[in-house]
């Protein structure tokens, strides 16, 4: 243990004027000197820096204003400088050290420390006057304040102790042996300084973001520990920018002073009650000699027609599959910011002879994109772990930043893909899987089982769509249709928005800028459905209105328009009446005159199927059954 | 175990000459059934009489469902009327 100056201190602070973290820092004790008072209450510490050759004029860090109060860190002691900035001075040669962390590590020397100084490996010795110790020759000058310790004794602290005894090893060492690594399952927001050793298992990419205060950055890595408990640790802006080159997949790191709370569910990609937020003051220091282990990515596929279930659910699927199609890049705009980002969408098909398209974003449109694109000829075989999966023509894939794309895995599923493939697959017709869904429209008769609730379900919970529209499928009668409400609205025949009534004769589409002498009438009306818990209303659009009233809303104005003994129209609207359908609903909330409405609008129709509901109906008897 | 009662039960046709129609239960025992009119093979005929025997009927009503039946679900159906839930029932 030394208690000196290090050598060329001042010349190794000028060498490296920012480094990027402490842990950049060498060993680099300096003598403070013309320690002075400054600032508007005197609290903060102008000083000179000495190293027995050179000097440097710098500030010390706010918080060190106790240590200089309480005599820890006095005129002519020895202080450790952790991390710095150097500021150039302007119009001056000389720079300013900008002490950003410092600890004592002795009270004050006899003297300035004027020639070089030799370390020397000696016990703690807690006598205040070190002079001894200083070989070289010492000048008695006496510059500056000299001022002599109240105590005899200086205190210190366990840490300070056994920082001086590991003084030369590595920062990483010296960090797992003066600190307690915690495991992940006991960190809580109310800890108070806490360490951990971590693996990165999942590393996100770089995202940037504009709201109401303005713009940012953000990125997130997923945290392995040892016993296996994963946390999602968050930085955003300064912190994102400091942290994002030094995590890396697969390797393992200390961190501590992150800040933990309750995990939001909505975004809650890892198993943990709480999720973690790193800021600029976070350290992550990476841990030496632990192997990087970059864990096996394991699938789980989903055969590609039995995706269904999983339209615009939370899950995220894996599927396996013969590329069919590469696309070129497409650039989109991202609303939220007025980001272009690229994407590629390639079709896969699979042995239950369907196909689906999936959108690959940013890096991945890029690199394994442009891959794809180059070796499409070959019908190479992609597995694709964690895509989320939405209704688009059906059904479609999409990638997120966690997503994996294997091309040609060495997977036993990839092996019964190729010779499916080249046997079979090759020559038959494949269709999409959204085509199979459902004889009439694209949500598919498969989605009318996914999240199937009762009107009452909907009813009783007015808070449903709040944010984002919630999907749902369910059985019911139509019980009532209003014969004298506005059930339909003058459409352009090309682009089928609202037309209006032109000076003169026709109509006017102001979308496609254009006169048309004819329009079409689409539906637009609300229909009173009931089942055995409930009822409600439900706004109903032209493809599924048509199901409903079982023709066009041309031919129902016709009808509305003839004479006869029982109006036709009115008559239409009872055979209407009454039957059951399969439908699939979207739930959002409606701002009205200031009242939230909530609002069930839908989006498919389909004739109930007895055999499947009668199984249905089955299967949540037996349920019931169980969780008796 | 309903013999001389009214019974009701769906029977898929294998066998119909005039008098004597013979087909399978939703749980695969043979049944036969008398008084029905010829319906074609393959059918799925839902028969309302009096049990003459455990694998007989007397037709009194009956309805034609066709082709196209789930005779699984129906099955599980009379399994859930008869047992669990026969309180709903009778």
């Amino acid at each position: 243990m030394t208690k000196c100056v290090s050598p060329n201190a001042i010349s190794t602070i000028l060498a490296n004027p920012s480094p990027e973290s402490s842990s950049d820092v060498p060993e680099i004790v300096v003598q403070v000197i013309e320690l002075k008072a400054t600032g508007a209450s005197g609290n903060r510490f102008m000083f000179t820096a000495n190293d027995g050759k050179m000097k440097l004029r710098g500030i010390l860090p706010t918080n060190m204003g106790s240590e200089v109060m309480s005599g820890n860190i006095q005129n002519l002691g020895l202080i450790r400088i952790l991390d710095y900035t150097l500021n150039d001075i302007p119009n001056k040669p000389e720079k300013y050290l900008i002490v950003t962390k410092c600890e004592v590590v002795s009270p004050p020397l006899e003297m300035e420390v004027k020639s070089e100084v030799k370390s020397e490996e000696t016990g703690i010795v807690l006598k205040p006057k070190q002079e001894n110790e200083i070989k070289s020759e010492v000048k008695s000058e006496v510059p500056g304040i000299f001022l002599k310790p109240k105590q005899e004794i200086v205190a210190k602290s366990a840490a300070q102790i056994v920082h001086e005894q590991r003084q030369n090893m590595a920062p990483a060492a010296r960090m797992s042996m003066t600190r307690r690594v915690f495991p992940l399952v006991s960190l809580n927001p109310y800890q108070g300084s806490w360490t951990i050793k971590v693996r990165v298992t999942s590393k996100g990419s770089m995202r940037t973001y504009k709201n109401a205060r303005g713009e940012g950055c953000v990125f997130n890595v997923e945290l392995t520990d040892e016993d296996g408990t994963q946390i999602q640790a968050t930085m955003f802006n300064e912190a994102a920018k400091k942290f994002y080159d030094r995590f890396q997949l697969g390797k393992v790191y200390f961190i501590s002073k992150g800040t933990l709370r309750l995990a939001n569910k909505q975004f809650k990609t890892v198993k943990n009650d709480y999720e973690m937020t790193l800021n600029e003051n976070s350290e992550v220091e990476e841990a030496s000699n632990e192997e990087t282990f970059v864990p096996e990515t394991t699938f789980n596929f989903v055969p590609i027609d039995s995706l269904g279930p999983y339209v615009n659910g939370m899950e995220l699927v894996d599927v396996i599959g013969v590329v069919q199609n590469v696309s070129s890049t497409m650039s989109i705009r991202r609303k939220s910011n007025n980001d272009t980002i690229p994407k590629r969408d390639i079709t896969i098909a699979d042995a239950t002879k369907k196909t689906v398209v999936v959108s690959l974003w940013n890096d991945l449109a890029t690199s394994v994109g442009q891959e794809l694109l180059d070796i499409a000829d070959k019908s190479p075989i992609v597995a694709i772990k964690s895509l989320k999966v939405g209704e688009f023509q059906g059904v479609s894939l999409s990638t997120l930043s966690r997503s994996v794309v294997l091309v040609n895995p060495d997977l036993p599923e990839a092996k019964k893909l190729r010779s499916w493939y080249d046997s079979e697959g090759k020559e038959s017709s494949m269709a999409s899987v959204s085509s199979g869904m459902s004889p009439s429209s694209k949500s598919g008769s498969r989605s009318m089982y996914s999240d199937r609730v009762s009107l009452s379900h909907i009813q009783k919970n007015p808070s449903l769509g709040e944010e984002k529209p919630v999907f749902f499928s369910i059985r019911g009668y139509i019980s009532f249709i209003k014969p004298d409400q506005a059930m339909w609205y003058r459409a352009c025949k090309t682009c089928n928005r609202k037309v209006t009534e032109a000076l003169g004769s026709g109509y006017w589409c102001e979308a496609c800028q254009k006169n048309d002498e004819e329009c079409n009438l689409r539906y637009i009306m609300v229909v009173k459905i009931s089942d055995a818990s409930g009822e409600a209303f439900l706004s109903v659009f032209n493809e599924e209105a048509e199901k409903i009233v079982g023709c066009s809303a041309d031919e129902l104005d016709k009808l509305k328009s003839e004479e006869g003994e029982e109006n036709p129209y009115q008559l239409k609207l009872k055979q209407a009446t009454w039957n059951s359908h399969l439908f699939r609903v979207s739930v959002a909330q409606n701002e009205y005159n200031n009242e939230k409405k909530q609002r069930i609008t839908v989006r498919a129709v389909a004739p109930v199927d007895f055999a499947a509901e009668s199984r249905f109906l089955l299967e949540e008897i037996s349920k019931m059954r169980v969780s008796k | 175990m309903h013999v001389g009662k009214k019974v009701r039960a769906v029977v898929h046709v294998t066998q119909s000459d005039g008098e004597i129609t013979t087909g399978k239960s939703t749980d695969e025992h043979q049944l036969i059934v008398k008084g029905l009119p010829h319906v074609s093979l393959m059918s799925y005929v839902e028969v309302i009489g009096i049990a003459e025997s455990d694998q007989s009927i007397r037709a009194e009503t009956w309805t034609n469902f066709g082709n196209t039946f789930d005779a699984q679900s129906y099955n599980q159906v009379c399994q859930l009327a008869n047992g669990e839930f026969k309180g709903l029932f009778l």
